[in-house]
């Protein structure tokens, strides 16, 4: 890994950090825990679309295990491992497909990562509890992934406007 | 460019947002389905540590103080604390330390409210595994 990677990874961790933070600030149905607009998965589409796999899965490991150690707990860490890998192995097999824009590799990914999550609650909990839990969380991770791709399609035109003028 | 598309790559890319959308309402219908129906309340189950259980008849009035995974005697908001209060046919989370305490928010789990709850017959603590369980007369 360059200077230049290297410093990538450490600014992106960052800001997916502050967007997690951010994110468990904001309560969007209070009775149903676990339902987040999921912020800083944007830094992760970012990843998947802009650097190597085996990058956008250190950024994923980076990004969980630091906001579990500063913001969770252990329990918390297993429900956002199993989203996690879960969602990236579905957006990194999405991206191969060509021509394809952050919106259906965003729904894809918010979806697998309630389907990792519901997984690991099976295991931890039990499957009836898993039962009542998925449909809401199923709903909101749609939506969010869907709302989500949305931004970052906007924000990578962007950033292709900004590299193809800068050249970078 | 990646992001950049033409018009046929667009309608390609609504297609698959559209079958992804597909796939999880369909999710939906099955878990909703499969949901368990709640009868008259008979009695709570508290589940807590390593499958450990707490049987608890409905109408018994009791507060139930969880530390690390056991039963204790007291509230002392030290380690990681659950308290759960049992009376008048309902069972709610009073307090816990887990990190939003997202728990607290599920409100009160009794005969009117298990229908309408989005957790319906549960009130979940997932960073503590701390679950309180509505049980009806034939279980």
């Amino acid at each position: 890994m360059n200077v230049r990677t290297l410093t990538k990874m450490a600014l992106l961790t960052a800001a997916a950090l502050i967007l997690g933070f951010i994110d468990s600030l904001i309560p969007i149905v209070p009775s149903v825990p676990g339902i987040k607009l999921g912020l800083s998965n944007l830094v992760l589409l970012y990843a998947v679309f802009y650097m190597r796999p085996a990058e956008a899965a250190l950024l994923m490991l980076l990004k969980v295990g630091l906001s579990s150690l500063l913001f969770g707990n252990a329990v918390g860490a297993i429900y956002a491992i199993s989203g996690g890998v879960l969602s990236l192995f579905g957006m990194l097999l999405m991206h191969k497909i060509p021509g394809i824009s952050a919106v259906p590799v965003s729904t894809v990914g918010g979806i697998l990562h309630i389907i990792g999550q519901c997984v690991a609650g099976c295991f931890l909990i039990s499957v009836q509890p898993v039962l009542l839990y998925a449909p809401w969380l199923l709903i909101s991770g749609t939506a969010t992934g869907v709302l989500l791709g949305i931004a970052a399609r906007a924000a990578f035109y962007g950033v292709e406007r900004y590299e193809r003028r800068h050249g970078t | 460019m990646k992001t950049l598309t033409t018009a046929n790559q667009r309608k390609w890319n609504w297609l698959l947002t559209g079958a992804a959308i597909l796939f999880a309402a369909l999710a939906v219908v099955v878990c909703l389905l499969l949901r368990p129906k709640a009868g008259s309340l008979d009695r709570f189950v508290i589940h807590y540590g390593e499958n450990e259980t707490l049987t608890v008849p409905a109408w018994e009035t009791r507060t139930v103080v969880i530390r690390d995974g056991a039963l204790a005697d007291a509230a002392t908001g030290e380690g990681e604390e659950n308290v759960i209060r049992i009376g008048n046919g309902e069972a709610w989370m009073e307090h816990a330390n887990c990190p939003h305490g997202e728990c607290m928010k599920q409100g009160r789990l009794n005969e009117t409210t298990v229908a309408s709850r989005p957790l319906g017959t549960w009130i979940v603590c997932a960073p503590h595994r701390v679950y309180v369980e509505y049980l009806g007369e034939n279980g």
